[in-house]
């Protein structure tokens, strides 16, 4: 039932921002200089071979005509062809989403279990000598570039020493783990200080809430009151900052992707924008946005589950 | 505040043994390398595999790897020697070539008839959407004789003809194929003539070779590996990974990156001989540099001995003319326009373009960015006011076509020895290409440019096209930078592997060292 009207209430919002975000993605990439068939033919192409191509491909239309072809085959959930390879876009993206889903999930996994045990740590005694030095190391996680950490772990891990291999994807599940392993952690070093940070505050800030008093005077346990009072009053607001991190994972491990030669949706993007691959990029920021509204979707129930007054 | 702290331990031991257990597991590596392929890493795409649509670099490779052409180079001596024609006669008159082809098959083990060939060179020639006609552009018809004869004539002698068929776009392909498929028949994988055949295509990640088994080469090629060549944008990446033996080739090493490729043991870092010449575009669409003195001040301010130094470490050849140094009848005795500030300084004066605004267009590269900087800095000195827009290579393509700049350092080659296709792209006005968008045009040129082809005497072909080099360096069309070679790093392990200055990797060629 209350699935049901979060459902409700979430699919109109759904619709709005895609459409948005097609007319939005629409424009900005054909106003923007740059011409998909130049780049295709390449530096020597003439002029007559350049329109031939732009015809063939209906770019040679009024904006407006364009735009409605595009949107009258989206209705039908068709979202086009790459004008760079010629192959349906949603075949190429679901090529490249595979990797960068597992990316995604990775790094919630090395994040996650270390942030825990920080925050809780830190929380103990604020100000204390633990807390001091999880936040000095989260400040400095936080200041060092990705790509620079992804270069520099690439170089110690991959190159001197061989443990780890320093680009690709992998084959089997195994093999994902092993080449994804650096990505993942130059991801998560940079996500573990702030979600620390977000459950450390809660943290403290519920462990002197009047109910956590109430508990106590009812002669509860301290362990008993930690694990069924303080932690889930306080993963809230943690784990609506971990959904959106997730969103912004799936079309946000550019860097990290480009740095570890990743084949996922983040190098699939750059690649597309620069090639002026308009259906690639239109198709890539349409399933960005429908990750972020699954996330916060996904965040929305799971709160439901964990406090119930988000459910009534 | 106490939580617990016995619990407390035991769970963050847990948590950091089991990432250290996870990663250790992990680190049990799996060989990075099988044996049995050879794998490229370039920063160049492959877009599509049909010849006749693209004349950007990532696909030019490939193609060479799939298709084979009337003719070919020997990759040792440079020489055009036979390749799927066995033999050829041309007429007296310069205008009828007969080419007899050899008993060859496609990658299926059907037969490359004259019809495929014919039907493979009309296509580049005449197909509106030909990426790059120009090689044949003096073909008048192309005819399948017999079987196995193709008669090509000419509207009229043309010197470079047999050197241009032996371009990267002239690929044969199937015409049964592509009249049955259609463009889907270049989306997968194309009945291939060349020494490999396509085993899979992961556009925007790699392309998967396998030898072709009806290669007309018998014994190549001469390794059964398979052959990737993977795209990765990234150099510090590409770097990484032949450091790391993930990879056996690494195309277009930074200059930056040279000297610490050449420490490394297993690599074998190289510069091989290209027809690359970097350059500065001058727009004369527009003032300033659509005068004369203001072009030939900009040129007189520019040090370019002390660029190329400072840009590719000594690497590479300051240039001296607008043509590429190790094409034919490249004129090695031009004096080119040494640096002279005074000069420069009265030039400028002279073309009363003092003060003037010049939008400088850099793209994103390292080398792009050094050579905007630089520029910048020598203009400057004499008066003018440089400014650096940044671009990307979209962006880069229409501005420069519009002729919508001042200046933007660039580089091209030719795809043959012969300077013919070099001059048409870089320096003639009415060949189609605006001088390589500098909007560059000279009436004596351009004539200059159509002698040159009908003139069989190589003694005077090089006297039209040094005339040329004079007049187009004295009248700066460009200012050349210099001549780079191509830097490529190679594991020891290969052997017979190089990049021709046409950009073709001899994988045919190549073995494996067990």
């Amino acid at each position: 039932m209350n699935l049901l009207s979060i459902l409700a209430r979430r699919l109109p919002q759904l619709v709005a921002v895609l459409a948005g975000i097609t007319i939005v993605t629409f424009l900005l990439l054909r106003l923007a200089p740059g011409d998909p068939a130049r780049l295709l033919a390449g530096d020597r192409a003439n002029a007559e071979t350049i329109a031939a191509i732009r015809q063939q491909y209906g770019l040679d239309l009024p904006l407006w005509r364009q735009f409605l072809v595009y949107v009258g085959n989206l209705v039908t959930g068709d979202i086009g062809r790459s004008l760079r390879f010629q192959q349906p876009v949603a075949d190429i993206i679901l090529r490249f989403m595979w990797p960068t889903l597992f990316l995604a999930g990775y790094v919630v996994c090395l994040a996650v279990p270390p942030t825990i045990v920080l925050a809780i740590v830190g929380a103990r005694r604020p100000g204390g000598l633990a807390d001091q030095v999880i936040r000095t190391f989260g400040m400095v996680g936080l200041a060092i570039p990705v790509f620079w950490l992804g270069i520099m772990m690439s170089r110690l891990f991959g190159v001197t020493l061989g443990w780890f291999p320093v680009s690709g994807y992998g084959v089997g599940f195994v093999g994902h783990l092993h080449h994804l392993f650096l990505p993942a952690l130059s991801t998560a070093i940079w996500m573990v200080p702030v979600l620390t940070q977000s459950l450390r505050a809660a943290l403290i800030d519920r462990a002197g809430a009047d109910f956590v008093t109430a508990a106590r005077a009812q002669g509860a346990s301290e362990r008993e009151i930690f694990w069924k009072t303080i932690l889930p009053n306080s993963v809230l607001p943690t784990l609506n900052l971990l959904g959106v991190m997730v969103a912004f994972l799936v079309g946000g491990t550019i860097i990290v992707e480009t740095v570890y030669a990743v084949p996922g949706l983040g190098s699939l993007m750059v690649a597309a924008l620069l090639g002026r691959d308009y259906y690639v990029v239109q198709g890539l920021t349409l399933v960005f946005a429908l990750a972020t509204v699954l996330v916060t979707l996904l965040v929305d129930l799971l709160t439901g589950l964990i406090d119930p007054r988000v459910r009534t | 505040m106490d939580l617990s702290a016995g619990r407390r331990k035991k769970s963050s031991c847990g948590a950091f043994g089991g990432a250290a257990l996870l990663a250790m597991g992990l680190m049990v590596a799996t060989p990075a390398l099988a044996a049995d392929v050879i794998r490229v890493a370039s920063p160049y795409q492959t877009t599509t595999l049909d010849p006749m649509r693209s004349a950007a670099a990532g696909n030019i490779e490939t193609y060479g790897q799939i298709y084979s052409r009337l003719l070919r180079r020997d990759p040792e001596t440079g020489k055009l020697e036979p390749g799927l024609a066995e033999k050829w006669e041309v007429s007296q008159d310069g205008l009828t070539y007969t080419f007899h082809l050899r008993d060859a098959q496609f990658s299926d083990g059907s037969p490359i008839t004259a019809a495929d060939v014919a039907f493979s060179l009309e296509r580049i020639h005449s197909d509106k959407k030909s990426a790059y006609p120009a090689p044949l552009g003096a073909v008048d018809s192309i005819k399948a004789g017999d079987d196995r004869t193709v008669v090509v004539t000419l509207k009229s002698p043309f010197a470079p003809f047999l050197g241009n068929v032996e371009i990267w776009n002239m690929g044969i392909v199937s015409k049964a194929d592509v009249e049955k498929r259609g463009e889907d028949a270049f989306v997968k994988a194309p009945l291939t003539s060349g020494p490999y055949a396509v085993k899979e295509w992961k556009p925007n990640e790699k392309l998967v070779l396998e030898p072709n088994p009806h290669y007309w080469r018998k014994g190549y090629p001469k390794s059964d590996a398979t052959v990737e060549l993977m795209e990765i944008a990234s150099p510090e990446t590409r770097q990484a990974m032949i450091k790391a033996g993930e990879v056996d080739v690494m195309r277009s090493v930074p200059w930056a990156q040279i000297d610490d490729l050449k420490k490394v043991e297993t690599i074998d870092m190289r510069l091989e001989p290209s027809t690359t010449i970097y350059m500065t575009l001058l727009s004369e669409k527009r003032e300033p540099f659509s005068n004369l003195k203001a072009r030939q001040a900009a040129a007189y301010a520019i040090d370019n001995k002390a660029m190329t130094k400072a840009v590719t470490h000594g690497y590479a050849q300051p240039a001296n003319t607008t043509l590429p140094g190790s094409i034919e009848f490249h004129d090695k005795d031009n004096p080119g326009i040494p640096q002279d500030i005074a000069k420069a300084k009265q030039l400028l004066a002279e073309s009363g373009m003092q003060g003037r605004e010049v939008k400088i267009l850099a793209t994103a590269d390292a080398a792009a960015q050094q050579l905007a900087l630089l520029l910048q800095a020598q203009w400057q000195a004499i008066g003018l006011k440089p400014v650096i827009v940044n671009v990307d290579s979209g962006a880069w393509w229409d501005a420069t076509g519009k002729g919508d700049y001042d200046a933007a350092a660039n580089w091209w080659y030719n795809e043959t020895p012969d300077p013919d296709l070099a001059v048409r792209w870089a320096v003639c006005g009415s060949c189609g290409s605006s001088s390589y968008n500098t909007f560059y045009e000279n009436p004596k040129v351009d004539e200059l440019v159509e002698q040159g082809t009908k003139e069989a005497d190589p003694a005077k072909r090089a006297e039209i096209y040094k005339e040329i080099q004079k007049i187009t360096t004295d009248e700066v069309a460009q200012i050349p930078l210099y001549y780079a070679p191509n830097a490529v790093a190679y594991s020891k392990r290969l052997q017979g592997i190089k990049l021709t200055p046409s950009l073709q990797w001899t994988l045919e060629d190549t073995t494996i060292a067990k």
